[in-house]
């Protein structure tokens, strides 16, 4: 498989505090590579930089061609959706608003009408709630429509940043099967930064595990999964 | 009773004005948290360049519509070259900025036009219609029509269009905005256009009335400020409202109230100001500040 996503010794901080120090990874097409590591280890950091949100050197290739240099807004439109920390919900908006403005940029317009379908097949409640203000859904949901705006954009890769975060854990189990089910139907990769390492290494094939801004252990998901003394040192489980 | 219908009326083509003028206000404080202290002199400057256009023997319907857009591009430039480099400025020197502007434009309109008041025309009949037997002006009439025609466009054009959408998510969530691929920059700059056109529409109004001269504009906008903050300050549909009522009140005012007169109304919309920002700091529509710590 040929690499999708390629980090190249980078190096990134925020003003004189450098966060990453040359972390390299690679995401092949139609991937799911999880990205671990303790709070402060640069895993948003990292998703940020490959967005352009963080100023970084080294080397960033999307689908062969470098990142240096350009906005946010050109590396989305090449095919990158990031959920960030937070998910970036508009709240201001409503749930229909919301979706729009993930295939805002899109011209084929039967194509997006199909997408709508899916997303709703994935996410019902969504359907139901569409003329509610965001605000309304509670933090599950707000999930289910960032992942469902994401995937209105058609991205080739989608970072999704601690989708878990703050749910409970049976809704952390559908999101997640919903994330493998449409990597599995659309092939789009998948980079996933979680702290919840064993729920991202049993959707993941490959595994970074970040420590202080370097790439402390990497390799296949299910053997870091069965290698005790990795676990107990590096996901603390 | 027919003369109080008289004077609501007249006090709504007013509030017409100010609303449009406090729209301005909305539009930009809504994209970047920022009172825009240059938008009156904006204003005042796109209604020049109107004159300018019916001097030259424009009809009054063309240079409407073409001030309109030169407005439109204006606002787009200075957001580009002044606002721009100073973005991510703390909001008082922002604040400056835009005041700094103000002195700027009405100098500008002062050394080109000079400040001798000039009668603007209106294209609107100075005689009264009989409405169900109140006497009621048709400039009045035409003003309220025009400045409605106006609100309802922007309502349109941010609420149903992509365009405005856009706008809106990049005006409350531009990070989140950006990673959605929506261009924030060029939406701020779109919003400043905006904003530029909505408020020269105040001025076009205004000067029939008042006569057009570089400092028009300055007691205008004092009510546009108590229309916006009645609305509070982040509510489109607010500053509207708070338009017409500022309007009506400051008519009646001046009407029933013997020692307000014509020469006290404008402390009456500074005392709309001082009241709600005691009262109501979040204006009938605005939302509570809410703050995490």
């Amino acid at each position: 498989m040929t690499a999708l996503l390629e980090l190249d010794g980078v190096h990134a901080g925020y003003g004189p505090t450098s966060v990453l120090h040359g972390v390299s990874l690679s995401v092949p097409a139609g991937g799911v590579v999880a990205l671990l590591g303790a709070n402060g280890a640069g895993k948003t950091t990292t998703l940020r930089a490959i967005t352009g949100g963080v100023r970084w050197n080294g080397d960033i290739r999307f689908d062969g061609r470098s990142l240096r240099r350009m906005s946010t807004e050109e590396i989305v439109r090449r095919g990158i959706a990031h959920v960030p920390e937070g998910r970036g919900i508009c709240t201001e908006l409503t749930v229909d608003e919301n979706l729009k403005l993930g295939s805002h940029l899109r011209h084929d317009g039967a194509e997006v009408r199909k997408d709508y379908d899916r997303v709703f097949e994935y996410f019902p409640l969504l359907k139901e709630r569409r003329r509610l203000s965001a605000s309304t859904l509670s933090g599950g949901e707000q999930q289910m429509l960032a992942l469902a705006r994401a995937l209105l954009m058609k991205p080739r890769l989608m970072l999704l940043d601690e989708p878990s975060l703050g749910l409970a854990p049976i809704v952390v189990r559908s999101i997640f099967q919903i994330i493998r089910s449409i990597n599995e139907a659309s092939g789009v990769a998948v980079l996933l930064v979680e702290q919840n390492a064993r729920i991202a290494l049993d959707l993941s094939s490959t595994a970074y595990v970040l420590e202080v801004g370097r790439v402390a252990v990497h390799g296949d998901s299910a053997e870091l999964q069965g290698n005790e003394s990795v676990r107990r040192s590096y996901l603390g489980y | 009773m027919q003369e109080f219908l008289q004077q609501v009326v007249s006090g709504l083509a007013v509030g017409g004005i100010f609303a449009s003028l406090a729209l301005a206000l909305v539009l930009i404080y809504n994209a970047m948290g920022l009172v825009n202290f240059a938008q009156g002199e904006m204003a005042m400057l796109a209604t020049f360049v109107a004159y300018a256009l019916v001097n030259r023997g424009m009809s009054y319907w063309i240079a409407f519509p073409v001030a309109l857009v030169l407005a439109f591009g204006g606002g787009i430039v200075i957001q580009r070259i002044v606002i721009r480099p100073v973005e991510r400025a703390p909001i008082l020197t922002l604040v400056i900025i835009t005041l700094g502007l103000a002195t700027l434009l009405n100098g500008l309109a002062g050394f080109v036009f000079g400040y001798v008041p000039r009668s603007f025309p209106s294209p609107f009949s100075a005689q009264s219609a009989d409405v169900l037997g109140v006497f009621v002006s048709y400039r009045d009439l035409g003003v309220i029509a025009m400045c409605g025609l106006v609100l309802l466009a922007v309502y349109l054009l941010l609420q149903r269009t992509t365009v405005g959408l856009t706008m809106r998510a990049a005006a409350h969530h531009p990070e989140a905005s950006r990673l959605l691929g929506v261009q924030v920059s060029w939406m701020l700059g779109l919003g400043w256009g905006l904003a530029s056109a909505v408020g020269a529409v105040s001025g076009i109004m205004v000067a029939p009335i008042l006569l057009l001269e570089p400092n028009m504009m300055q007691s205008i906008i004092i009510y546009a400020f108590a229309a916006a903050v009645l609305g509070g300050i982040e509510s489109p549909l607010g500053a509207v409202v708070g338009g017409l009522v500022v309007g009506v009140t400051i008519n009646l005012a001046g009407a029933y109230l013997p020692f307000v007169g014509g020469d006290l109304q404008l402390a009456v919309g500074l005392a709309i100001i001082i009241a709600v920002l005691i009262i109501r700091p979040n204006g009938l529509f605005g939302r509570a500040a809410v703050r995490r710590v």
